[in-house]
């Protein structure tokens, strides 16, 4: 059986279109055909978007014969198996009849795979109807191990870190146990916590940002934040993304705010205090800012205490000057209050 | 001392030495009894046929072995076990993901909460 013979209808079909597109549009088609970029297009009047054009650059690519992708559909040429989400991501740009830039995993002839930014876009007749779809596929499957291979060296990182941190704890533990008092110990183990607390959240969000609201339950979590007991614990206000550094520091900060009210304040010995965290933030002239309130209430009478500890050293000093921000701490006698004003990256309205 | 765990007895499995010192003095802590330290798949599986086991934490990765075969055999047994890990509690293989796992580092509260929950879902489960 000759090759012409084994041509299905639809691949005859594709090819005299092509035809009829080469006569209309020739030296545009001459140029498809040879270009560096990869591109098809599919017959949108046909369901499942039959490929009725394949140049040079794709085939090679994709490692097909023009013959074997002719009148296959577009899904034909996904990785295999599929994933849902992919499949319906492309019959949405397909469907909608508007642009759409995607990145998709492809196969290849010989069972490999290949990455591409895919952009299609609809063809479109005289009455405005779809008649055609074009896609156009840049290859960025070495961008793409590229990122893999970052992305495994980011957990190793994490992983690393986290790892390097338990064992400082369990070092600084054994070491001070049974030489200084228990509560130097658990202090120094609570910002050690702490600190990798922050560090881990930062390393789930890829060390880009990570919301305050995060940040407060991982660090107030121990300190009975999610009780569902007793609700020691008001959080309020949109959440806001913060940078790494504003993520870290104000971990810390939250650690030693509960801490010191889990010792003297709303949450000591047998008082039944409350803390409400409130904020809002607000434009200003470079960025935006926030405002931020801890108040505690319900606790022993405050008394303002005799020296500076690293906890509010670390409070007034390490949030002003890392932060490019503003902390009072005011201790009033029914509670502690600690007013932050900080810079935030503005939020992006329809940002996730 | 923890009254739901007090008297347990937990084995440790854990590469990093000092790591599991703070991990038997942690479990001492809570009033259980240390069954190991075992550092490795192989020695651990050893401890799990011929010791007499209450509860179990189980560090992910030990010097590059996984140790779900761990978790298998005890899972087989009706053992209950926490996983702990310095890896992101989302790169636990499929299947394992339910496993109440422990971030690392982690307070001796957290073990105790992670301990005790596995123990009473045992407790309401015969």
């Amino acid at each position: 059986m000759s090759a012409e013979k084994s041509k299905s209808e639809e691949q005859k079909v594709a090819e005299s279109e092509v035809e009829s597109f080469r006569k209309d549009l020739g030296p545009f088609v001459v140029a498809a055909e040879t270009t560096r970029m990869a591109m098809v297009f599919t017959d949108a009047k046909e369901t499942d978007n039959p490929i009725i054009f394949a140049n040079d650059s794709f085939l090679s690519l994709a490692g097909y014969e023009r013959e074997e992708v002719l009148g296959r559909s577009f899904d034909y040429l996904m990785a295999q198996p599929a994933d849902r989400e992919e499949v319906a991501r492309v019959a949405a740009a397909f469907a909608d009849g508007a642009q759409s830039d995607l990145e998709m995993c492809f196969r290849r002839k010989d069972g490999g795979t290949f990455w591409a930014a895919t952009f299609v876009t609809p063809v479109r007749d005289e009455a405005g109807g779809v008649v055609q779809h074009f896609a156009s596929f840049v290859d960025i499957s070495k961008h793409k191990r590229a990122e893999d291979r970052l992305q495994f060296l980011l957990d190793e990182l994490n992983h690393r870190t986290q790892n390097t941190l338990a064992t400082v704890q369990a070092i600084a533990v054994q070491t001070l146990r049974g030489a200084t008092d228990k509560e130097v110990v658990d202090a120094f183990e609570g910002r050690i916590l702490a600190l990798s607390k922050a560090h881990s959240l930062l390393g789930r969000g890829n060390w880009e940002a990570v919301s305050l609201r995060d940040v407060i339950d991982q660090i107030l979590r121990p300190f009975g934040l999610k009780d569902r007991r007793v609700t020691r614990f008001s959080v309020e206000g949109d959440d806001v993304r913060l940078q790494p550094k504003a993520a870290l520091t104000l971990a810390l900060v939250f650690h030693e705010l509960a801490t010191n009210s889990a010792k003297h304040g709303a949450l000591s010995g047998a008082a039944l205090g409350k803390i409400d965290i409130a904020w809002q933030v607000e434009p200003a002239p470079r960025g935006d800012r926030m405002r931020l309130r801890w108040h505690e209430s319900g606790g022993p009478p405050v008394t303002r205490p005799r020296r500076k500890g690293f906890g509010s050293r670390l409070i007034e000093g390490g949030l002003a000057r890392d932060l490019d921000g503003e902390v009072h701490l005011d201790y009033e006698r029914a509670g502690l209050v600690c007013r932050i004003v900080m810079p935030v990256p503005r939020v992006v309205v329809g940002e996730p | 001392m923890n009254s739901r765990l007090s008297g347990r007895r937990v084995l440790v499995v854990e590469d990093e030495i000092i790591v599991s010192w703070l991990l038997e003095d942690m479990l001492a802590d809570l009033g259980c009894a240390v069954v190991g330290p075992a550092a490795c798949v192989e020695k651990a599986l050893a401890m799990i046929d011929g010791e007499a086991i209450d509860a179990a934490v189980l560090d992910v990765n030990l010097n590059g072995q996984p140790s779900y075969p761990l978790a298998d055999a005890l899972a087989a047994r009706g053992v209950p076990f926490v996983f702990s890990t310095g890896y992101a509690t989302n790169s636990l293989l499929d299947g394992y993901r339910t496993v109440p796992t422990l971030q690392k580092p982690f307070h001796r509260s957290e073990l105790a909460d992670a301990l005790a929950t596995v123990l009473d879902g045992i407790v309401k489960a015969t």
